[in-house]
């Protein structure tokens, strides 16, 4: 990550104020192909993009499991740093962001991937899609970025745009972890009137479980993740 | 299984049966997913042409509002036309019977008298006599032949002179009452139709005026190099708030 990068990150960042205006918060982030990158995967060479990506499809097998027939949403796709590894490893993979501008990174990096669909949100939710679609949703590194409530919301409408039996996934990391602490006192070192929107915000074990729990989810488990990342994950009952 | 028709070639060999049904629940799975990844494409190309019709329904409404607003305010000029030709016509009748009569006739040397004192001379034509004339071109966007509603209104369009100079303020006189506007505005559309105008790369302008009740005269009128102004263009409006 070069020093002009990480400069014009900085400036790019919105007041804290502002996390709820996601779509603003995002499309700021995402001003040209290397700030996106560095935005949502915090580096900027493709190799590692991949590699990272391919890592995370390793989780979903291990927690969730990838079918080759499966339809797949991601929320938050940002560059669609997973989404184009694991377009080759499913039937249809339909990524969505808040953020259009991300979404044009996105589109680049998938122009020879014809089995994938991109969809800007409108706001929190996932009003774009029909109930009953999908047979596995996933969200990864995404809920440090959003206020609790809007993450209660994307797992009630995940369960909505689930089939009956389809899978879902959601990841954040721990306060209890020595990465998650680090990212939490780095947090509390800003300044109070210049928090930035985007500061990422840990989650526990019981936050994940409860919204899966009360969304409707049966066979809820939380998993602690080698990354020190926590993750829970669901399937729609039948 | 019943009355299905058979899906292995060897009803009697269990394994290559379950391999057959094995295959055949796969090949539906897929065609299941296709259908659902289908749906979701055709659910949302479904919300993309709702709000685009939607969006279209909207600006339809509104043209035809502002059609019919039109249509009102073109009636409404009209009739105010149709009076003022009735009362010129009995002004002029008046007039006839005035200069035939007997004492119009007797004062004759007293009017000449005058007129070549300088006194009893026709007064200007209100807002028109003020500034001279000049040939430009121009369109306005917001049309100024209307009834005007509001208690102000503003005036947007562009303009350059004819003979090249440059445009370097404009302005509404309203019965010599005067607004300024703002003028140097981009006007891509213009530029690309007309070709480059060296001394007025941006001919747009806009002009906010007061619009009183009743008849004014209004007169646009441009600074020309900074020195004399010239019309661009005048007309009669008037002005008639909404009755509530």
């Amino acid at each position: 990550m070069s020093d002009e990068a990480k400069a014009r990150w900085q400036a790019a960042a919105a007041s804290l104020g502002e996390r709820s205006a996601y779509k603003k918060v995002w499309d700021l982030q995402a001003g040209d192909p290397d700030l996106a990158s560095l935005s949502v995967a915090g580096h900027t060479d493709e190799a590692t993009l991949e590699l990272t990506g391919r890592g995370f499809i390793d989780t979903l097998r291990s927690t969730v499991g990838v079918d080759r027939d499966d339809v797949v949403l991601e929320i938050g796709c940002g560059i669609a740093r997973v989404g184009r590894p694991l377009s080759l490893e499913c039937l249809h993979w339909f990524g969505a962001d808040i953020s259009g501008v991300m979404l044009g990174h996105a589109a680049a990096r998938l122009r020879d991937r014809p089995n994938t669909t991109l969809v800007e949100l409108a706001t929190v939710g996932l009003q774009e899609f029909p109930r009953d679609a999908f047979d596995l949703a996933y969200c990864t590194i995404v809920f440090m970025h959003l206020f609790e409530w809007d993450r209660y919301r994307y797992v009630e409408e995940v369960f909505r745009v689930l089939r009956p039996g389809g899978r879902c996934y959601f990841d954040n990391f721990s306060l209890d972890s020595e990465h998650g602490w680090n990212v939490f006192m780095d947090g509390a070192r800003y300044p109070l009137e210049r928090r930035p929107a985007h500061l990422s915000m840990s989650s526990s074990r019981e936050e994940l479980g409860t919204y899966l729990g009360r969304a409707g989810f049966a066979d809820v488990r939380v998993h602690d993740l080698p990354n020190e990342l926590i993750a829970a994950t669901g399937r729609k009952p039948d | 299984m019943d009355g299905l028709p058979p899906v292995s070639p060897a009803p009697g060999d269990p394994g290559a049966r379950l391999a057959a049904l094995q295959a055949e629940l796969e090949s539906v799975r897929r065609r299941e997913a296709e259908f659902r990844a289908k749906m979701v494409h055709e659910f949302l190309d479904r919300g993309e042409r709702n709000t685009y019709v939607h969006v279209l329904h909207e600006e339809r409404a509104a043209l035809v509002k502002r059609q019919q607003e039109s249509f009102a305010d073109l009636e409404d000029l009209t009739r105010k036309i149709e009076a003022e030709s009735a009362r010129v016509a009995a002004l002029e009748a008046e007039l006839a019977e005035i200069r035939g009569s007997w004492l119009w006739r007797v004062s004759a040397p007293v009017r000449a008298a005058a007129r070549a004192l300088g006194r009893g001379a026709p007064a200007p034509a209100a807002g028109r006599a003020g500034v001279e004339g000049g040939v430009f071109a121009y369109y306005l966007h917001t049309s100024p032949f209307r009834i005007y509603r509001d208690d102000r209104f503003t005036l947007r369009g562009w303009a350059w002179p004819q003979d090249g100079r440059a445009v370097t303020a404009v302005r509404v006189s309203l019965d010599g009452r005067v607004f300024e506007g703002r003028h140097g505005l981009e006007e891509p559309e213009v530029i690309a139709r007309y070709g480059p105008q060296a001394a007025n790369p941006k001919p747009g302008f806009e002009i906010t005026f007061e619009t009183p009740p009743g008849r004014h005269s209004l007169s646009l009128e441009a600074q020309i190099d900074g020195a004399a102004w010239r019309r661009i263009m005048a007309t009669t409006i008037w002005c008639e708030p909404r009755s509530r």
